[in-house]
């Protein structure tokens, strides 16, 4: 990673000194913007949306492509291609109308052929999105697709959201390098590991692009910032520690997210399988795990590590329409203390607590490198230390992370437009009876989840998603089982040229990329 | 032996020559001006740096604790009284932590350096003596070792042996010891082939003994001066594969570590988190290598004229 990025200071040094002096309002005049992302939002295996262009881990709208539908401001679903979808009773059988006016960007028409040829390629080749719940993707006609799905899927939707429908005809193993698609832009050019350039698609079916030329380029966020000082660049991603230095000629836009950091308590006491460890004494309890999101001090931690960057999180999914209120919890340090005497660990001589001789101790672990998150854990371990816990932090590698989280909390970081997550999350998978990333079950919670799955419509589904983390009796809030804590959404910061303005943002997913460039067609230049 | 002590004799007898030269020199001046001698110089050199570093060490672990407690109520202070290093985006104590991370680097450096050494004396000695086919043998392994590039030999020993301090130790200590085998085994060819060491082997005195009682002591100078040598080596590697992000993990204190988040805060202007941390590497190093220096001019006084 590091090669990587001394790489890219290097190429980014030599790009600027190659570029002389553009003029700085360059990009109001031509109505082009360039805006500056990781190097990590480079798409490895180009603009194809079976390896994860749009539909990856980060999901954001594809540019290139159009998709079926895409995601609201307030994260419903409107029509895009299609002009019309709707689910069979069973949930088993989707059927979209798509527009009969659109074509790729070589000419050819859009057609039913092309979304079923799509759908069923990321069905087969897609390692980054679960496609499994589909069958098979089938043309009837010209203008109709059929979903054939294996199990119900009432969110299919949010999935059509974010794949770019391809040209089955001009589709090959190659297409990620040179993608052609009906959507806003056209990929002009594409210098690895430095940048890529697309230009408005002159016979786009929609709104005209107001931004005719957008060139983004991967840098750190070093480099961001120096790009942005020098005036190369109109936006440049940054963090929050970086927020309190002013360039002139920009401003600071902070653009609020589900990007969240939370960590995971394991639900089990300690067993062994597999040379893995399931399950940890300690937060086994549930008292200890209500105690620990009781004594976190969100608006502390926000303002520490943030600099004020962020908003409280108290749900994966928060703000989004399948979130449900009741996962909101004010910081009380004295009730988290008895509810700490409630479950047998009492104050020890130096502070920390102590049931049955055993110390009241935790590891956390955040990703080698993150340093948001390194310091969310630090602030984490010192305000758990108020609490009469002893937590240790500790980095560690994806390689290891997975396999440790299962027995210590690990500082994650989630956030997505789909109520999937909740289920990735939540639900227990396959024969282990226990969910994936830390040890917890919960039968209701788990049939909820069913449920909403299985209901015929979307609007029918957040109900369900909502009472899977609180009915009432049970669920994965603060009165019920609490298998994960969650900390705050992280704002997604960008330094802004004067006089460019960015339209509206919806809450950005996981991943200080491509979301920011999702409505750059809705862009302008004062 | 006899040989060792007469070797032993003409050094004092050079260093005493020296001396008086010196001293007539002194005369000359009235004495208004200390001077002292090399061999002066280079044992108050090897004092110096041999307490420098050991007070570094015994701080750095007196400090351990206090260079890893966070509080963001002091974070990004410049250097003042209280923090003489500054302190960084988690408001820890740059001063502990610089001192904590150097005795990490050093102890690391000894245990590496010490096990490099001892590898290479070993092999070295074998390579020499074995005859024909474990010469070939070793001097191929030296020359892979030595062919592939330092850092990236030890980014793979490290990251196979799970990265953190272990891979650390292991890369290091597997990967230093290829110059000074070489060194040693030309020595002791050179040595077999002398005088007093057939005479012996006429005299009827076992190899073993040979080795013991006339060849370890000649190598002695040679190999305590090649290990210190091999500390800053040592030292430097630990900090780049850790800087590189395969060595110790993040939260730990380590100089390569602090650098390597140092970089995120130079453009923001917080100089003090890369200038010190880095000064005070530097001045390790330099220690070490000015005190291994000292310590072959005052084992090997021969040395001086070369």
């Amino acid at each position: 990673m590091k090669i990587k990025k001394v790489i890219s200071l290097l190429c980014t040094a030599a790009m600027l000194l190659a570029v002389p002096a553009v003029n700085v309002y360059a990009g109001a005049e031509d109505q082009s913007v360039i805006v500056t992302m990781p190097t990590t939002s480079e798409p490895e295996s180009g603009f194809d949306p079976a390896y994860g262009w749009g539909a990856g881990e980060h999901v954001h709208e594809p540019l290139i492509q159009s998709t079926l539908v895409r995601t609201t401001k307030d994260l419903g679903i409107e029509n895009d291609l299609a002009t019309e979808y709707s689910c069979s009773d069973d949930g088993l059988t989707w059927t979209v109308k798509i527009r009969d006016d659109v074509k790729f960007t070589d000419g050819e028409p859009l057609t039913a052929g092309d979304v079923a040829f799509t759908f069923n390629t990321c069905r087969d080749e897609s390692s980054v999105n679960d496609f499994t719940m589909l069958k098979e993707a089938v043309a009837v006609d010209d203008t109709t697709v059929e979903f054939h799905m294996n199990e119900p899927y009432s969110i299919w939707p949010y999935t059509m959201a974010i794949v770019g429908i391809v040209p089955e005809h001009a589709y090959d193993e190659n297409y990620g390098q040179n993608p052609i698609g009906s959507g806003r832009y056209i990929m002009k050019q594409w210098d690895k590991g430095q940048q890529v350039i697309f230009e408005a698609n002159p016979d786009y079916y929609g709104e005209e692009p107001k931004i005719k030329k957008l060139t983004v380029l991967f840098m750190e966020e070093d480099a961001a910032l120096a790009a942005a000082m020098a005036g190369q660049v109109d936006l440049a991603h940054t963090a929050a520690s970086y927020s309190e230095q002013e360039i002139e000629g920009y401003g600071l836009l902070n653009v609020e997210t589900v990007d969240n950091r939370g960590f995971n308590l394991p639900c089990i006491e300690p067993e062994e399988k597999d040379g893995i460890i399931y399950g940890n004494s300690l937060t086994a309890d549930v008292n200890v795990r209500r105690a620990i999101n009781l004594a976190i001090d969100r608006d502390e931690m926000i303002e520490n590590v943030l600099n004020g960057y962020g908003t409280k999180a108290y749900s994966v999914c928060d703000k989004m329409p399948w979130y449900n209120e009741e996962a909101v919890t004010e910081y009380d340090l004295d009730a988290a203390k008895a509810l700490m005497e409630e479950a047998g660990w009492a104050e020890g001589d130096d502070g920390v607590r102590e049931k049955d001789g055993e110390k009241a101790e935790l590891t956390l672990m955040f990703p080698n490198g993150d340093s948001v998150r390194q310091a969310l854990a630090e602030d984490t371990a010192n305000q758990l230390r108020e609490l009469g816990i002893e937590v240790t932090t500790s980095g560690v590698g994806w390689d290891t992370a997975y396999d440790q989280a299962q027995s210590e909390p690990l500082m994650w970081g989630w956030g997505a437009h789909s109520p999937m997550e909740l289920y990735n999350i939540y639900h227990t998978i396959g024969e282990s009876g226990s969910a994936e990333y830390s040890p917890y079950a919960n039968e209701t919670v788990d049939n909820y989840m069913d449920e909403a799955l299985a209901s015929s419509s979307l609007e029918e589904s957040y109900d369900l998603w909502k009472k899977a983390q609180w009915d009432g009796t049970t669920g994965i809030t603060q009165e019920g089982d609490i298998p994960w804590i969650w900390l705050c959404n992280i704002d997604h910061l960008y330094f802004v040229r004067d006089g460019l303005e960015v339209a509206d943002q919806k809450l950005h997913p996981h991943g200080h990329g491509w979301s920011i460039v999702n409505n750059v067609d809705q862009w302008d230049w004062e | 032996m006899e040989n060792v002590r007469n070797h032993r004799k003409e050094i004092r007898g050079q260093g005493l020559e020296c001396g008086k030269n010196l001293q007539c020199r002194q005369n000359l001046e009235f004495g208004l001006r200390i001077r002292l001698n090399q061999r002066q110089k280079a044992r108050i050199l090897l004092i110096f740096s041999v307490i420098f570093l050991t007070v570094t060490v015994i701080l750095g672990i007196c400090f351990h604790d206090a260079a890893m407690v966070t509080d963001f109520s002091r974070k990004n202070l410049a250097p003042c009284l209280s923090y003489p290093f500054g302190t960084d985006w988690l408001g820890r104590n740059m001063f502990c932590r610089t001192l904590t991370g150097l005795s990490t680097s050093i102890l690391i450096g000894i245990l590496a350096a010490g096990f490099s050494a001892i590898m290479a004396l070993i092999l070295g000695i074998c390579a020499a003596t074995l005859g024909k086919t474990a010469d070939s043998g070793i001097t191929f392994v030296i020359d892979m070792v030595m062919g592939i590039p330092h850092v990236l030999l030890l980014i793979l020993i490290s990251y196979a042996m799970g990265k953190g301090l272990k891979g650390v130790i292991v890369g290091v200590a597997l990967t230093h010891w290829t110059s000074l085998a070489r060194l040693i085994r030309g020595e002791v060819l050179q040595l077999r082939e002398s005088e007093y060491i057939q005479i012996a082997a006429k005299l009827g005195c076992s190899k073993w003994q040979i080795a013991r009682k006339h060849m370890l002591p000649h190598l002695f100078p040679q190999f305590v001066v090649g290990l210190v040598l091999l500390f800053p080596h040592a030292i430097l590697h630990e900090s780049s594969i850790t800087f590189l992000g395969f060595g110790l993990s993040t939260e730990q204190p380590a100089i390569g570590i602090i650098l390597s988040e140092s970089m995120r805060y130079l453009i923001m202007g917080k100089w003090w988190l890369a200038v010190f941390p880095g000064l005070m590497l530097v001045l390790t190093v330099v220690l070490f290598e000015k005190g291994g220096t000292a310590l072959r001019q005052i084992l090997d006084p021969g040395s001086v004229h070369k």
